[in-house]
């Protein structure tokens, strides 16, 4: 954000609200901006389930509201829950009404939305944030919920979290692999509090070295088509991560020129490069690149660390990461951390 | 005001590329032996029918270059891009467009060559033609109205169009300088240095082969980010060979289009002959046109 631009705005908003409200973004001592984290969960807090964009049944959503209960927290199911209006979870004024409620609901201190397909960008100009805004609270998911991760970190800094939803919650733990288990309590670790820190092995390709900031990011698709919106991601000085599924490799380099010609490569203090399931083309043209060759050529110009297969995306190992607040990545010979600091 | 590229004189040299999709030379025969017929010279550039071996028609260098070349080249009067595919993108930040600003030549193509038409209207002003390539001059296409079109452009007939009626036409009257070219292109250059610009003009749009979900997601990109507000009018071409998720969408592509554009209040024409098909009316970009809608009949006149 622009310092003049966030200085102006945080005096307007500190004659309308009331003094004890702390609504705007404190400054550090180097003058960025700090996100504003919502108040992370305890025991007994409530988490609101809603699904804004895609429908789902009751049923798939009963492993993660059990799970979810065994961590303590109640939980209380939205009506787009069961709901369907052909591929979305109710009409546009249904999905609307209900994260509304959600959001306005001082009793609900989690938002978890429980699927992604298709759907938050034509709700999202019509919420309104300004009760939000004074009390942010968590919103959590990912693919078509990148929408809301990338328009809260552009507009309020407020963070918020990208993590699996309900329908990843496996029917049967007892089956569940140990890499499902593990990133599902992740969610957990994150709303709890706890200050996260991932590792991964290296991958040759990467680009040693060391950044610091605020993680944004999420599905690289959804990210290309917030460009020139007032939903769109800002990445300067920050960390970005992105992951995709179902795009020709042909989709996935204009994508990245996408991010490239609208500014969005050359301020990162880090790249984090997620799964990308690739669509195969049916006429066998060979695109002649790899994804780490589509990724490097695009930032050969810069200088901040690049890291392949870091485990978040459309798969098993996609491990909940927080948007919008500070992180360093160090990626060298032995490995990838990240860290929360 | 634009500045319009020469109209070609018999004996004028075509320039032929291919800056993004691989094409092999015979598949572009017949369109060069048309293009001769109608009395131009054609020069082929190395990247028609080259020696590559993946999807590109060369590397980003060769195409690069090949195309620089034809626009650097006094003697060519106008570029067709043989076809479409995916490249385009990748090079044309690296294309010096400084000789072509001052002798500006016409730029023919669509589908991948929107990125042209978008980056040279939105730069520099410059008319450019959208209109069909080199395919479409196959299996007896050079004798179709559409293949026809482009040489009535060329030749710098003044343009008259009319179409069909449709049920979702927004009846009016408009006029304004014409943009557009493929939705999912139009779509990522927004932000970008060839972000299209919309503002009192007379948008059309066409896409192949996308999800319905998608068709919404970029209509909804195009609405947030202003270009859908202000329009003069919007032409609506062929939306073909759409896709839908397991769990339907719901709406056709043309309804997604109407909902929409219904807060405003400009002409829309749905079903004008742009596409993917044999159905592409060679349109100027850049130029400014006369659109009248009613439910019978649309008309698009320079």
């Amino acid at each position: 954000m622009d310092r003049k631009q966030f200085l102006s705005s945080a005096l307007l908003s500190a004659v309308s609200i009331p003094a004890f409200a702390k609504q705007s973004n404190d400054v550090d001592e180097d003058g960025s901006i700090l996100p504003l984290i919502p108040k992370y969960l305890k025991a007994g807090d409530t988490i609101g389930i809603t699904a804004p964009a895609g429908y789902i049944t009751p049923e798939e959503i009963q492993s993660a509201v059990m799970k979810m209960e065994s961590w303590g927290y109640k939980i209380q199911v939205g009506d787009t829950i069961g709901k369907k209006d052909f591929t979305f979870g109710g009409t546009d004024d249904e999905r609307r009404a209900d994260f509304q409620h959600m959001l306005d609901d001082p009793k609900i201190k989690a938002i978890m939305c429980a699927r992604g397909g298709y759907g938050v960008v034509r709700v999202i100009d019509k919420i309104n944030w300004t009760k939000f805004k004074t009390k942010p609270k968590w919103i959590i998911g990912f693919s078509d919920v990148t929408v809301f991760h990338s328009h809260l970190n552009r507009n309020f800094g407020i963070a918020s979290v990208h993590s699996k939803m309900c329908n990843s919650f496996p029917d049967d733990w007892s089956k569940a692999e140990p890499i499902q288990i593990e990133t599902i309590e992740s969610i957990q670790k994150v709303l709890s509090g706890e200050k996260m820190k991932y590792e991964t092995i290296p991958n040759i390709n990467n680009r040693n070295g060391t950044g610091e900031g605020a993680l944004v990011g999420g599905n690289l698709k959804l990210i290309e088509t917030m460009a020139g919106t007032s939903s769109d991601l800002k990445t300067q000085g920050k960390i970005l991560f992105v992951e995709d599924t179902g795009e020709y490799m042909y989709s996935v380099d204009r994508m990245f020129w996408n991010l490239k010609r609208t500014g969005k490569l050359s301020g990162l203090k880090g790249l984090i490069v997620g799964g990308f399931k690739i669509k195969k083309d049916e006429d066998t043209e060979d695109f002649g690149k790899t994804l780490e060759e589509i990724v490097l050529e695009k930032v050969r110009g810069y200088s901040y660390p690049v890291c392949f297969d870091f485990p978040v995306g459309h798969q098993r190992n996609n491990f909940a990461l927080k948007c919008g607040i500070k992180h360093r990545l160090n990626i060298s010979n032995e490995g990838v951390i990240l860290k929360e600091i | 005001m634009s500045k319009i590229p020469p109209y070609l004189q018999p004996g004028d040299t075509i320039g032929i590329v291919c800056p993004a999709g691989y094409m092999p030379t015979e598949k572009a025969q017949t369109c060069i032996n048309t293009l001769l017929l109608w009395g131009y010279k054609v020069k082929t550039g190395r990247t028609l029918g080259s020696n590559s071996q993946n999807y590109f028609s060369g590397t980003d260098e060769e195409r690069l270059n090949d195309f620089q070349q034809m626009l650097d080249d006094n003697d060519i009067k106008a570029i067709l891009c043989a076809r479409g595919g995916y490249g385009i993108t990748r090079i044309i930040d690296k294309i010096n467009f400084k000789k072509f600003r001052k002798d500006p030549k016409w730029i023919i193509g669509f589908s991948d060559v929107t990125v042209l038409h978008s980056h040279i209207y939105s730069n520099y002003e410059i008319p450019t033609l959208h209109a069909p390539m080199a395919a479409a001059f196959n299996d007896g296409g050079a004798e179709n109205e559409f293949v026809l079109s482009l040489k009535a452009v060329l030749q710098g007939k003044e343009i008259k169009y009319s179409c069909d009626g449709h049920e979702y036409n927004r009846e009016g009257k408009a006029e304004g300088d014409l943009v557009g070219g493929n939705l999912a292109l139009l779509a990522h250059l927004v932000g970008s240095d060839s972000d299209i610009k919309t503002k009192n003009r007379i948008l059309f749009i066409e896409d192949v082969g996308e999800y319905l979900y998608n068709i919404d997601r970029m209509l909804c990109q195009l609405k947030r980010s202003g270009k859908l507000s202000k329009l003069a009018g919007l032409i609506v071409g062929g939306f073909t060979d759409n896709k839908d998720t397991e769990r339907p969408f719901g709406q056709t592509a043309y309804e997604i289009i109407k909902e929409a554009v219904k807060e405003y209040d400009y002409p829309v024409c749905f079903g004008f002959p742009v596409s993917h098909e044999k159905e592409n009316l060679a349109l100027k970009v850049g130029v400014q046109y006369r659109l009248k809608v009613n439910r019978y009949e649309a008309l698009l006149a320079e």
